[in-house]
C-alpha cells in the first residue's frame, strides 16, 4: 500500500534530517520505518574510525600541558615573535593548541557533517542530535574544548537507541561534561585529600583559613535541573548538594599522572581520597554506598523517576511535534518510558505510534542546524575535507556547533530563530548553499518536488519554474518559507 | 605556489573565511609567444541590452520604454543623470562610466543584437547553450571553454565559482576558487521570496522587517516603487560581490604562471518588474567590476581580451509591471586592453514594431559563438579547425568574428 504522501514526507522531514531526492519512496510505512531504525545503534558510525578517542586526547594534551609548563619555568614563553604584517600577534599557546589539535578537530566536524549529509538513519541520527544537545557542552569552556565532539560519539550514539540510564552514566562520566560543569575539581569537604591539603596549608598559613577544595555542585545541580528531573521536578537544595557530595571523587587523571603512567588507561577515573565518606539522603531515599556506586546508585533512581520520564518525553515531544506539545502525549510517552524500564525506543514508539504525531497541527520550525542539513541533503552537496563553510554558516545563523549560550543547549522553539536578522542571514546562506549544489543534471523543480512533496506551494513553484539560473531556482528552494518548517 | 598563498592573503581569503582553493596543475607553461589572457563574464538571467545600451537614436526606443527610457540630452530636473552617448544611435546607461572611458581610450565595446543559437526563452535551456558551445541546449556534456583550454598546450583555467560551471566542464583540469559567504542577497531573489512569505503569516512580518533593516540598498529599491519611474534610476553606491569576483580573477590571472583563462558569474539581471533601479544598481556594480578585474590585471590588460555575456536578451517593450521579459537579441560587452574597441559592435536590427522578431523581441543577428571564435582565433591562436571541431562543434559555416582585436 502506498503511503500517505504527506506522512511520509513528515517522516523524512520533521523526524528525519530532511529529505533527499528519492527519500520519500522508501517510505512504505512512516511509523514503520521510523522504528526501524531505533532497532539497532544509527548508521555512519564508521565515519568516525580512525579519529582519536578522549583517552588520545586526553594524553595528547597532558603531553602538551607539560611542555608548556616546562616552557613556561624556562620563561621562554614571555617574547611573541613578531606577528606578520598586519597581523594579530599570535598567542604562542594558542599556536601550539592549534598545531597539536587543529586537524584532528577539523577531522571531527567533517565525519560529523559527513555522517547528517548522507545517513540513511536520518531518525537516528536526529536523536543522536537530540540528546547531544540535551546534554549540552560548550567548547567556549576551554577545557571540555577536545572532548565535545568525542563525547556525542562515545557517550550519547551508543545509547540513543537504548537505555537512558546507560547514556546518563556514559555522559556524567565523560571527561566533556566533567570538565564543563566543573566536576573534575570537585572534593569533598571531608574527604581524605581536603584534610590533608587543609593540615599541609594550614601550617604554611601559620593559622590562617586558607582552603582551596572543595565542593562544587554544578554537575549535581544541571544533572537533576537539566538532564533528569526538570526544574520544577520535586528537588531542593539540600538534595542537591548531597548529591553533589555523593558525586564527589568522579574526575580525570592529572596530566603529571598520565605521563607516569598512573590511570593512563581511562579518561575517567574515581578518585576514592576526593570522595565525601558517608551515606547520603537525596529526594528521601538514602544511599549507603561506597564510592563510586553511591552516585551511580542515585543516577540510576532519577533515571527512572516520574519527573524525569515526564520531563524528557516534554522535551522530545517538543522537539517532534510541536513548540507547545499536547500535554496527553507526553503524559503518554512518559509512561511508556517508564513501563519500559527506561528504554528510551519504548518512549519513541510511543511518540511514532500516536495521532498527534501526523496532526496538520504537527510543524516545527528548522533550527539553523537543521536548516543546514537539509540543504546539505536535498542539494546533494558534497561535504569536501574543510568543515569551515559549514561551520561558519552555523557560526553566522547563530547556532554554532558545540556552542551552546548555555547548558540548557540550543532551543528548537520557532519565535527563538524567527528574526528579521537570523531569516536574512538565511537568505544569504540560501544563496551560498544553492552554489554549491553539484550542476550536471539539475532540474530544481523536480528536487523541489522530491523534497517538500505535498508542502511544496504552487506560488514557490512558480518561482522556481521562472528563476533565472538553476542555482537561482535552488537559492529560491533554500529560502523558501516551506523550506524553513519541519512539516 | 607560495606567490598563490601571497595572493590568496591579499584577497583577504584568510583559513577564516568559507574559502575554498583548488590549485591548479603547477606545470610551468612554454612561452607561447603572446602569452594572452581571455575572461569570459556571464550574466545570468537575462541583461536588458536596451536599458544597458540604449538605443537612443532609434525612433521606436522612446517609444517602447516609455518613462524607462534613456537619452544623452542633458540631465533631467530631477538631477536624474543623462545616459553616456556613444554615436548618434547608442549610448550607455549612466552608471556605466567607468566603461564609458574605457570606451574612449579604444579599450570597450559594446555588441549589440547577439543571442547564442537558441532562441527560445528559458533562461535554463539559454544558459546551457550559451556554456555547451553547440547549436542547441544540453548538444554537448561539456563547455566549450573547457575544450578551448584543452586546446591550449599548457594554458591553465580559473573559474571563479565554487561549483564548476558547464562552461568550463569538460577533459582539462581547470581550477576554481570560491569567494568568501556574500554578504548582500540578489535583489531578484528577494523579489521573487517576497510573495511566497506574503503567504506564509508565521514569517511575513519577519521577512518584511528583515529586508527593511538588512537591505539597505534594496529599501531604497521600494521606497522608488512607490514614487514613480525615472529612466536613470539613481547613483548606486559601490557595492555587490562582482567587483571582488573579479579582483580575484584579474588577481590570479595577473601572475606569471596564471591562468590564461578566466571565467566569473553574476546572477540578479532577471528584471520582470522594477527594473530601472535594480539595473541601476547592477550597472554600477557591473561598471565597479570592470574596473576591479583591471585594475588587479593591470600587468596583463595590454594582452586580455574580456566577454561579458548572457543568455538572451529582454522585450523591447516594458511590460506592466515596470519590467521586461524574456527575449532574444542581447547586448555582449567586451574589454580590454588587446581589444580594437571604441566603436559599437554588432547590426542594430531597429526596435520598430516591424523590425522586432515575433513582435516583441530585438532581433539576434550576432551569433555569440561568433565572437568567440573571432577572439579565440585572434587573441589566443586557436586554428579555425579546432575552432569549428573541437572547440564549438558544427559550427564550420558560421565564420569568427574579424577585426576585434588591435593590430598586433
Amino acid at each position: 500500500m502506498a503511503s500517505d504522501p504527506r506522512r511520509a514526507a513528515s517522516a523524512v522531514n520533521r523526524f528525519g534530517l530532511g529529505a533527499r531526492p528519492g527519500d520519500f519512496p522508501q517510505v512504505a510505512d512512516p511509523a514503520d520505518w521510523l522504528l526501524a531504525q531505533t532497532q539497532r545503534p544509527p548508521a555512519g558510525g564508521e565515519q568516525f574510525d580512525g579519529l582519536p578517542d578522549s583517552l588520545d586526547y586526553l594524553k595528547l594534551e597532558s603531553k602538551v600541558v607539560l611542555e608548556r609548563r616546562a616552557l613556561r619555568r624556562q620563561g621562554a614563553m614571555a617574547p611573541a615573535p613578531a606577528p606578520a604584517a598586519g597581523g594579530k600577534p599570535v598567542n604562542p599557546l594558542a599556536r601550539i593548541y592549534i598545531k597539536t589539535f587543529g586537524a584532528d578537530l577539523r577531522r571531527e566536524a567533517v565525519a560529523r557533517w559527513q555522517v547528517a549529509a548522507t545517513t540513511d538513519t536520518p531518525f537516528s541520527e536526529r536523536l543522536v542530535r537530540f540528546w547531544s544537545n540535551h546534554f549540552a557542552v560548550s567548547i567556549d569552556k576551554g577545557p571540555a574544548r577536545l572532548y565535545a565532539a568525542p563525547m556525542e560519539r562515545e557517550a550519547i550514539r551508543p545509547h540513543v537507541n537504548g537505555r537512558f540510564i546507560d547514556m546518563l552514566l556514559a555522559v556524567e562520566a565523560h571527561p566533556a561534561m566533567l570538565r564543563y560543569l566543573d566536576q573534575a575539581q570537585s572534593v569533598g569537604p571531608d574527604s581524605m585529600l581536603a584534610r590533608r591539603v587543609d593540615r599541609r596549608l594550614a601550617a604554611r598559613a601559620n593559622g590562617k583559613p586558607a582552603r582551596t577544595l572543595g565542593l562544587n555542585e554544578n554537575l549535581a545541580r544541571e544533572i537533576m535541573e537539566l538532564h533528569t528531573l526538570g526544574v520544577n521536578g520535586g528537588y531542593t537544595q539540600a538534595d542537591v548538594t548531597e548529591f553533589a557530595r555523593a558525586l564527589t571523587g568522579w574526575s580525570m587523571p592529572f596530566p603529571v599522572q598520565i605521563a607516569r603512567g598512573i590511570d593512563d588507561d581511562r579518561s575517567f577515573v574515581f578518585r576514592e581520597a576526593a570522595h565525601e565518606p558517608g551515606t547520603r539522603t537525596v529526594l528521601g531515599r538514602r544511599y549507603p554506598q561506597d564510592g563510586i556506586q553511591q552516585a551511580r546508585a542515585i543516577l540510576a533512581d532519577l533515571a527512572l523517576r516520574p519527573a524525569t520520564a515526564r520531563h524528557l518525553a516534554a522535551e522530545l515531544a517538543q522537539h517532534f511535534i510541536a513548540d507547545r506539545p499536547p500535554p496527553a502525549l507526553v503524559e503518554r510517552m512518559a509512561q511508556a518510558y517508564l513501563d519500559g524500564d527506561g528504554a528510551l525506543p519504548a518512549m519513541y514508539a510511543a511518540l511514532v505510534h500516536s495521532s498527534e504525531a501526523w496532526s496538520g497541527d504537527a510543524v516545527k520550525f528548522r533550527t539553523p542546524q537543521d536548516f543546514v542539513v537539509a540543504g546539505l541533503r536535498a542539494g546533494g552537496i558534497v561535504i569536501g575535507a574543510k568543515p569551515q563553510p559549514w561551520e561558519s554558516f552555523l557560526q553566522r545563523l547563530g547556532q554554532p556547533t558545540f556552542m551552546p549560550r548555555s547548558p540548557a543547549g540550543f532551543t528548537d522553539v520557532a519565535s527563538d530563530w524567527i528574526a528579521p536578522d537570523a531569516l536574512w542571514k538565511r537568505l544569504q546562506v540560501a544563496e551560498a548553499m544553492a552554489e554549491r549544489v553539484p550542476r550536471a543534471g539539475l532540474d530544481p523543480r523536480a528536487l523541489a518536488r522530491a523534497v517538500l512533496g505535498p508542502g511544496l506551494n504552487a506560488e514557490t513553484d512558480r518561482a522556481l519554474a521562472r528563476a533565472e539560473a538553476p542555482q537561482q531556482a535552488v537559492a529560491i528552494l533554500f529560502a523558501s518559507p516551506e523550506f524553513q518548517w519541519r512539516v | 605556489m607560495s606567490s598563490r598563498r601571497e595572493f590568496l592573503s591579499l584577497l583577504g581569503a584568510s583559513a577564516a573565511g568559507a574559502t575554498a582553493l583548488t590549485l591548479w596543475p603547477g606545470v610551468t607553461r612554454a612561452a607561447t609567444g603572446a602569452d594572452s589572457r581571455f575572461l569570459v563574464l556571464m550574466l545570468r538571467g537575462g541583461l536588458d541590452g536596451v536599458h544597458a545600451v540604449p538605443p537612443w537614436g532609434d525612433p521606436a526606443y522612446a517609444r517602447a520604454r516609455g518613462p524607462m527610457a534613456l537619452t544623452p540630452a542633458a540631465p533631467a530636473a530631477d538631477g536624474a543623470p543623462a545616459a553616456l552617448k556613444l554615436d548618434g544611435t547608442f549610448a550607455l546607461h549612466p552608471a556605466l562610466a567607468g566603461a564609458a572611458e574605457l570606451y574612449a581610450r579604444g579599450e570597450f565595446m559594446p555588441l549589440i543584437a547577439a543571442a547564442p543559437p537558441y532562441w527560445g526563452r528559458s533562461h535554463f535551456d539559454a544558459q546551457d547553450c550559451v556554456e555547451n558551445g553547440t547549436a542547441v541546449p544540453h548538444g554537448a556534456q561539456t563547455g566549450w571553454l573547457n575544450r578551448a583550454v584543452a586546446a591550449l598546450p599548457g594554458a591553465d583555467g580559473l573559474a571563479v565559482a565554487t561549483v564548476m560551471p558547464l562552461m568550463l566542464r569538460g577533459p582539462a583540469a581547470v581550477a576554481s576558487w570560491s569567494p568568501p559567504l556574500p554578504l548582500q542577497v540578489n535583489p531578484i531573489l528577494l523579489q521573487r521570496l517576497e510573495p511566497l512569505y506574503g503567504e506564509d503569516p508565521r514569517l511575513t512580518a519577519a521577512f518584511a522587517q528583515a529586508i527593511a533593516n538588512q537591505g539597505a540598498d534594496q529599501a531604497i529599491d521600494r521606497d522608488m516603487r512607490g514614487g514613480g519611474m525615472r529612466g536613470g534610476g539613481m547613483a548606486a553606491p559601490a557595492q555587490g560581490r562582482l567587483p571582488g569576483l573579479m579582483k580575484a580573477a584579474g588577481t590570479f590571472m595577473a601572475q606569471e604562471h596564471g591562468p590564461r583563462i578566466g571565467f566569473v558569474e553574476d546572477y540578479g539581471w532577471d528584471t520582470h518588474a522594477n527594473e530601472a533601479p535594480i539595473l541601476a544598481r547592477k550597472l554600477k556594480e557591473l561598471d565597479d567590476a570592470f574596473a576591479a578585474f583591471r585594475a588587479a590585471a593591470a600587468p596583463v590588460w595590454p594582452r586580455t581580451v574580456l566577454i561579458a555575456v548572457t543568455e538572451f536578451g529582454r522585450t523591447a517593450a516594458i511590460n506592466g509591471t515596470n519590467g521586461t521579459d524574456h527575449g532574444t537579441g542581447a547586448a555582449m560587452f567586451l574589454a580590454g586592453g588587446a581589444l580594437r574597441g571604441g566603436r559599437v559592435g554588432g547590426q542594430w536590427p531597429g526596435m520598430g514594431p516591424g523590425e522586432l522578431y515575433q513582435g516583441r523581441d530585438i532581433h539576434a543577428t550576432t551569433d555569440i559563438r561568433a565572437v568567440f571564435k573571432g577572439v579565440l582565433a585572434a587573441h589566443l591562436g586557436l586554428t579555425e579547425s579546432a575552432l569549428a571541431s573541437r572547440v564549438f562543434p558544427g559550427s564550420a559555416t558560421l565564420a569568427p568574428a574579424e577585426g576585434l582585436l588591435r593590430a598586433a
